[in-house]
């Protein structure tokens, strides 16, 4: 009896005889200027189980998906397939097309003949037809073992968090609170703020840093809806939209000792941000003088100057003359500067570094009249609303600016003369390209970004970076704050350099995005999960032996005839449909559902078909 | 043009959906050629193919089979390792029992390797235009040899 079933599943006859509508798209002319889409679709018609086969000039059209709709009702199909572009560009609209019609969706197949047919074999139409032809006959081939599908429902757990308690993390937390949704934020040093501390008065308008991160923190503070975990890392993450697991290390608890505590999100935020480039020692002579300094290191200086002095202090000595040095660490050029320990140079621009020199640049001239400024650039790039004011005003004030090509970086010596103990070697651009020697008391390397520590998130959950290393947005414009995976948000630097402004921008709209994800109370998933047929299953327990996922399979004990027996089950929920179950099973009774190893049969019966007119 | 007398193998692509789908779509986009005896399924991991079916598609006449997956991209845990174990196993069956085991092929293509993805298919065209035919019915005793030894191992464990 075992036997007997088991031959029906490796036997490829059609079980039930469906009724096929096959549509092949031109695609204006893309598709049907090699393949002879009208031969195509009369053979198609020979084909068993085909009960409709029509051409199209554009079967996406409105009045292409109509036909299917109309036929669905008139011809009685239960089957559709369309031949026509890659499905990953209308799979979904065909199956939206055949759901209207009240016909289950994964009864739908997609034939690819424009990317992987007449695109792909332009020169050889007939070699071309023939194949769209047998493509055709293993997705009827498929279909003829498939069955209807439903998609997996799960509960939405309505929780977001957001990871990185700077400004961006903030904005998230604060904003999606105010929304009524309760946010756990997790930061990674014993406060909130970020980077916020390090800068010193924000451009455009010049406001004080810790001015507005207290603003900040006290819309996060005040929101009982938000539960802040400071000392904290994400260990581990696992899941989907709705339904990520997520194990958090930290400080918290009463006990004051680091503990582990498990939670339920629905919505991950990234709000990861950046970390300030570290120039390499001796990198325009960092770390070998103590008045070469970052823009960074800058900050901390100016807020700290006392008194009236009309001189900057630093070390206990008046500087006279400090040189800006634009783009370190960003708008690296291959071959001229030194790749970081992964191989990698940086050359994106940092978007905030020169609007930062500027800004520091100003200050130093309006309140220290008698140091002087030398700005060495390649471009300015004060692309902001109120930013090139800061560049005309520096003008005004006096700095004076040299501009050097990114293949010939300034160079900085120690002089141990004197008068200034550094000297910067230019080739200025703003001239006829003179080379020139500035002498200087204080050196200040305006530090580009570089991504944020996210490697943990990045790697369980197989989010995709940038060639910058900043993590990808799926879509710079249509969709710029989602990523490739569902469920998760990008907000502020942890996706690119962005200044103040355009970080709570983004963190703004991801707030707004990962409201939207709360909307239904559950999450629909495909339904190409494992599925075990209980009378094949016989609980050999192979199947568990390759399951990676936890809880995904397990055996159960069930009654069967009045004997209790094992057999496997899927837990759908957890289950990934990688199929490394599917390989082993002695039976064949564990399938991935709309990819079972009897449909793949079928389509290569199908892929072997002779349908040549006079053999049918 | 080939003749219609001149043997013109079926080649199988099974192409993982996250990077070998999308990259034979990608040689398709950028216009370049191959033989229109090449056919791509698509699939979620070919982890889930068991041994029998690839001897399977041999018996029926498919010539040769590439399987395109993702290699150290694979978004599903281990199974990029499981898979090559799986075709360790059947290319030792297919010697064996005298099967060319050039008709099987395992490579990692990605989402923009369209070079790769030409190579692939067009070294296998060549190896296969060599070779000749499969010969379907030793593949056939093969494939029913696979699917009996995986029956009595399980019944072996499980005593």
């Amino acid at each position: 009896m075992e036997s007997m079933k088991q031959e029906t599943v490796q036997d490829s006859a059609i079980p039930h005889t469906p009724r096929v509508g096959v549509y092949i798209c031109r695609c204006g002319g893309n598709i049907s200027d090699v393949v002879d889409t009208d031969h195509v679709a009369e053979i198609c018609r020979l084909i068993p189980g085909v009960a409709v086969s029509k051409v199209h000039t554009f079967m996406c059209s409105d009045p292409g998906q109509q036909t299917i709709s109309d036929d669905i009702r008139q011809e009685k199909l239960d089957r559709v397939v369309v031949a026509s572009c890659s499905p990953f560009l209308h799979e979904l609209t065909f199956r939206g097309a055949v759901m209207r019609s009240k016909m289950n969706p994964y009864l739908y197949e997609h034939v690819n003949i424009r990317e992987q047919c007449s695109w792909a074999h332009k020169h050889d139409p007939r070699g071309a037809t023939a194949k769209a032809i047998q493509l055709i006959s293993a997705a009827v081939g498929k279909l003829s073992h498939s069955t209807p599908l439903e998609k997996i429902r799960l509960p939405n757990h309505r929780r977001a968090m957001v990871v990185g308690g700077g400004p961006a993390g903030m904005k998230v937390a604060a904003d999606l609170a105010a929304c009524g949704i309760p946010v756990v934020l997790v930061e990674r040093s014993d406060r909130l703020g970020g980077k916020l501390p390090i800068l010193n008065r924000l451009f455009p308008n010049g406001q004080a840093a810790t001015e507005l991160a207290a603003k900040l923190e006290s819309q996060v503070l005040s929101n009982p809806k938000i539960e802040v975990l400071l000392k904290s890392e994400v260990t581990t993450v696992s899941g989907f939209i709705g339904n990520f697991e997520v194990a958090i290390h930290g400080d918290f608890g009463p006990s004051g000792h680091a503990t582990d505590i498990h939670t339920t999100v629905g919505v991950i935020v990234m709000a990861t941000g950046f970390k300030p480039y570290v120039p390499t020692d001796g990198e325009f002579n960092f770390k070998r003088h103590p008045a070469v300094v970052t823009t960074v290191d800058f900050n901390a200086l100016l807020s700290k100057q006392k008194g009236d002095a009309r001189t900057f202090q630093f070390d206990g000595r008046c500087i006279r003359s400090i040189a800006f040095i634009h783009c370190v660490g960003s708008r690296q050029v291959d071959g001229v500067h030194t790749p970081a320990v992964d191989g990698r140079i940086n050359t994106y621009c940092s978007r905030v570094c020169c609007t930062t020199v500027l800004n520091q640049a100003l200050q130093v001239r309006q309140r220290f009249p008698d140091t002087r400024v030398y700005d060495l650039h390649q471009d300015i790039r004060t692309y902001g609303r109120g930013h090139e004011e800061y560049y005309t005003d520096a003008s005004r004030a006096g700095v004076v600016f040299y501009r050097y090509h990114g293949q010939e970086p300034p160079e900085v010596t120690n002089t141990n003369g004197p008068t200034s103990p550094l000297r910067i070697s230019v080739k200025d651009y703003l001239s006829w390209g003179e080379e020139l020697e500035i002498e200087a008391d204080m050196v200040v390397l305006a530090v580009g970004m570089t991504p944020g520590p996210c490697e943990t998130l990045v790697d369980q959950l197989k989010l995709p970076r940038g060639e910058d290393r900043f993590l990808q947005e799926i879509h710079p414009k249509l969709r710029p704050v989602e990523i490739s995976v569902n469920g998760v948000l990008l907000a502020g630097t942890s996706q690119a350099p962005m200044n103040i402004q355009e970080t709570l921008a983004a963190a703004g709209a991801a707030a707004v995005k990962a409201r939207a994800m709360f909307t239904t109370e559950e999450v629909e998933l495909n339904p190409y999960v494992a599925e075990v047929d209980a009378h094949l299953c016989e609980g050999s327990g192979a199947c568990l032996t390759q399951c990676e996922y936890d809880g995904a399979l397990a055996m159960v004990e069930i009654l069967q005839d009045g004997h209790t027996v094992r057999k496997a089950h899927v837990n759908a929920g957890l289950c990934v449909g990688c199929g490394a179950c599917v390989a082993v099973c002695p039976t064949q009774a564990i399938n991935v559902s709309g990819w079972r190893i009897d449909q793949y049969d079928a389509m290569v019966d199908g892929l072997v078909r002779d349908l040549t007119p006079t053999t049918i | 043009m080939l003749s219609d007398n001149k043997f013109n193998p079926k080649i199988l692509v099974l192409a993982t959906e996250a990077c070998a789908y999308p990259g034979a779509d990608a040689v398709g986009k950028a216009h370049l050629e191959y033989g229109a005896n090449v056919y791509v399924f698509r699939v979620p991991s070919p982890v889930l193919f068991p041994e029998d079916f690839y001897l399977r598609c041999y018996a029926k006449g498919i010539d040769g089979i590439l399987i395109a997956a993702c290699g150290s991209d694979c978004p599903y845990r281990g199974a990029y390792d499981r898979l090559a174990a799986h075709i360790d196993s059947l290319t030792t069956r297919m010697k064996a029992g005298g099967l060319e085991i050039q008709r099987i092929r395992l490579t990692a293509i990605c989402t923009v390797c369209i070079k790769a993805y030409l190579k692939e298919v067009g070294q296998l065209d060549e190896q296969l235009r060599a070779l000749g035919p499969v010969n379907q019915s030793v593949a056939g005793q093969l494939q029913h040899l696979a699917r009996a030894r995986m029956r009595d191992q399980s019944q072996m464990s499980a005593a």
